[in-house]
């Protein structure tokens, strides 16, 4: 367990590492940091702690990329993956497998930039069979700017000979893209609980600057409960998000998940109202948190997604699991 | 979980738990909860208390306190309590342990187990001299209290309340009328908040007063769901003896402010285990419908969320750490979670909800669940002392 000095130290080289925009890719950065002896010594505490921070400062860095690489790598035992990026659905897919000419026609959506030498692994199909394709000329990556364009996201396109596909075991696939799925589920609530603490901590700063009627609009009750209710909200978002961290199962990661992206976009409602119409300036940061939330409550599902999954998984087992024990 | 390290819990029943068995035998809270459960699952004396369900609050008090007896002869439930106050010492986690194995086998808290939790950390604090005294038939169930705080002129704006503590003698006499009692008409003590000195926090003094002595009369109030949940207690010059009073002459809110931590606190963390019990009670009541599956995903990750912040707060208030204004996020996130799951059970059970006489207790629960945005302080309460104490909002001046 890191203590809490540790745990500031950790916080501000994070924010250096995560914001600076050149030096060299994140993963040489972070080497520089240590990192890897950090997550050796506490991997649940140092990753939460990265995706916090990420969150907080809407680092457009690809921290999560080379992290699913990694789950996935060690779920199928194969090494070659650690460094590949996978690719997630699209809006725009499926990928699929073309009977009639013997390809994998690719759309999928990576978290950034692929390149021609870049092995990349596609899902295709519902209980997705991971397809491996090692640097291949035929891949198209074009960025994916949507509702975010500093997210970074980018779309993969290609129309894949079969000789040129290598296909990871059924099996080992199934368990291995649902670790990527989770692990993916656990940071990504650890990114949105970054993102309201951030949201709310602003807003409510801001309303102990902002006077109307002679007084700072702080000192309105209306305002106060917007802002104390999504302060509730993210307490237990973080809390959930931490337990998903050190249980690493796939139920308290979904749950997690679901509860971060509605503290979130909860937190980004209350937050625009208390700042009026200023908030809805380009100029006002304001605008940039809000696209993020959308963007990353979408990832791995959204919040009302999860909390229907949540809620069939109850129904169809009949049990209702205790997160976390005494 | 894992089993306990000596066969002597095994029976018991034969052999109650010792101090020293107790030290000895439980390294951590699972280790408890684990034996209690089996305790409970074999021993033939527990088996009317699961799955009870009570035709009213009245049959569920007399038939519960069964259960408390039962518990503190066996030592079950002095464990986690000071020897002092007749407990058997060790983590007050065994007793959050406590309340969540009850649960997990469907069995009902003895209210006043509820009142403990919130009564007897101040009495510990603030009137060793009564702790040492009364705590040990309290903890039996051989009595029972109930917290007087509101008036009907002082509910939310506590510090307004009126009701008089005047010098008399070798101790005191008290007038005045308090309401919304948790339990009053079935108690025999109250410790209730009254005005020694001038208006404001400052002329507040936090006394023991018994219910049974002329001067006083106590009056059941029929709650929405049919029960006698609260009462009227009318106070015309009652007795105070003068070593009743509950720390300092004056000092009245102070001692309210502290039981605070474990009325918002500990109280969170015990009602998660009921609304986990409840979901997956009304989960056997009715096959899966998708339609119900979000309401029933929002309340459960609600009551994760709720289980979580109130694990933490239960291990801080065992390492006697003193919890400021940030309780009320317990209370906060305890209403969310309350509120979601009697809606989602309500969603999942169906017209039976409505209809089905069995479900009678089940529909009390609901009803009164409504309850939870406004008792111990209300919503708007907690959310304004969130923003103005924890996010350091401005006050107006």
């Amino acid at each position: 367990m890191m203590d809490q000095d540790t745990l500031e130290m950790l916080r501000s080289s994070l924010r250096h590492v995560l914001t600076q925009d050149s030096g060299g890719p994140l993963a040489g950065r972070l080497h520089e940091l240590g990192w890897d002896e950090v997550v050796a010594d506490d991997s649940s505490t140092a990753l939460r702690t990265m995706f916090e921070v990420k969150g907080d400062t809407l680092s457009s860095a690809d921290a999560l990329g080379p992290r699913l690489a990694a789950v996935l790598a060690e779920s199928t035992g194969d090494d070659r993956l650690a460094s590949a990026t996978v690719a997630l659905a699209s809006p725009f897919g499926p990928s699929r497998w073309d009977e009639g000419t013997d390809h994998l026609v690719i759309d999928a959506m990576t978290l950034s930039a692929v390149s021609s030498a870049t092995t990349v692994v596609v899902p295709v199909g519902a209980a997705p069979r991971l397809a491996i394709v090692v640097a291949h000329v035929g891949l198209t990556s074009t960025p994916l700017g949507g509702i975010d364009e500093s997210f970074g996201a980018h779309r993969l396109t290609g129309d894949i000979e079969a000789d040129a596909i290598e296909w990871i075991d059924d099996r080992l696939a199934a368990t291995a893209w649902n670790d990527v799925v989770s692990h993916g589920r656990w940071l990504v609530a650890c990114e949105l609980v970054g993102i309201a603490r951030h949201v709310i901590a602003a807003a409510a700063q801001y309303t102990g600057e902002r006077v109307q009627y002679g007084r700072k609009i702080g000192t309105f009750q209306a305002l106060q409960h917007r802002v104390a209710s999504a302060h509730s909200m993210v307490i237990g978002a973080g809390h959930l998000a931490a337990e998903a961290g050190n249980a690493g199962d796939d139920w308290s990661a979904l749950v997690a998940k679901a509860m971060a992206g509605q503290a979130a976009e909860f937190a980004c409602t209350q937050a625009q109202q208390c700042y009026g119409a200023i908030g809805f300036t380009w100029e006002h940061e304001f605008h940039r948190y809000l696209r993020r939330t959308y963007m990353l409550d979408r990832l791995f599902g959204d919040w009302r997604s999860l909390e229907h999954e949540i809620g069939m998984r109850l129904q169809t087992t009949g049990v209702v699991p205790h997160i976390g024990s005494l | 979980m894992t089993d306990p390290p000596t066969d002597a819990l095994a029976d018991a029943s034969a052999h109650p738990l010792t101090e020293q068995l107790a030290a000895a035998t439980f390294e951590s809270a699972s280790e408890y909860a684990a034996a209690l459960e089996r305790f409970l699952r074999t021993d033939e004396r527990a088996g009317v208390y699961i799955g009870y369900r009570p035709p009213s609050l009245e049959d569920s008090s007399r038939h519960m306190a069964g259960l408390q007896a039962l518990l503190f002869d066996t030592g079950w439930s002095r464990l986690g309590w000071p020897v002092r106050a007749g407990g058997l010492g060790g983590d007050p986690r065994f007793r959050a342990a406590m309340f969540e194995t009850l649960w997990k086998l469907d069995i009902q808290i003895p209210e006043p187990f509820t009142t403990l939790e919130i009564l007897v950390p101040v009495l510990l604090v603030f009137a060793p001299h009564l702790a040492d005294e009364l705590l040990p038939s309290l903890l039996r169930g051989d009595e029972g209290w109930a917290q007087a705080f509101s008036e009907p002129d002082a509910g939310s704006d506590l510090a307004s309340l009126r009701t008089r503590l005047e010098p008399d003698g070798d101790g005191y006499r008290l007038t005045g009328q308090k309401v919304w009692s948790t339990y009053g008409h079935l108690a025999q003590r109250s410790v209730l908040l009254a005005r020694s000195g001038g208006p404001g926090h400052k002329g507040l003094t936090m006394v023991l007063v018994d219910l049974d002595q002329t001067g006083v009369e106590v009056r059941p109030i029929r709650a929405e769901d049919g029960e006698n949940h609260f009462s009227e207690i009318f106070l015309d010059d009652a007795w105070v003896p003068g070593d009743r009073i509950i720390g300092q002459l004056g000092g009245g809110w102070a001692v309210a402010m502290y039981m605070l931590q474990w009325e918002r606190g500990a109280w969170g963390w015990l009602q998660q285990g009921r609304f986990h019990s409840r979901l997956q009670h009304a989960l056997q009541l009715a096959p899966a419908e998708p339609s119900h599956a979000a309401s029933l995903g929002h309340a459960y990750t609600l009551v994760a969320a709720l289980r979580l912040h109130t694990r933490e707060t239960v291990e801080r208030l065992a390492r006697e750490e003193t919890l400021g204004p940030e309780v009320s996020i317990d209370k906060l996130l305890l209403i969310d979670a309350e509120l979601a799951t009697w809606n989602a059970i309500r969603d999942h059970v169906g017209p039976r909800f409505e209809l089905d006489e069995e479900l009678h207790w089940l529909r009390a629960e609901y009803l009164f669940s409504r309850a939870a945005p406004i008792y111990g302080g209300s919503q708007e309460i907690q959310r304004t002392l969130v923003a103005q104490r924890v996010l350091h909002m401005p006050r107006e001046s």
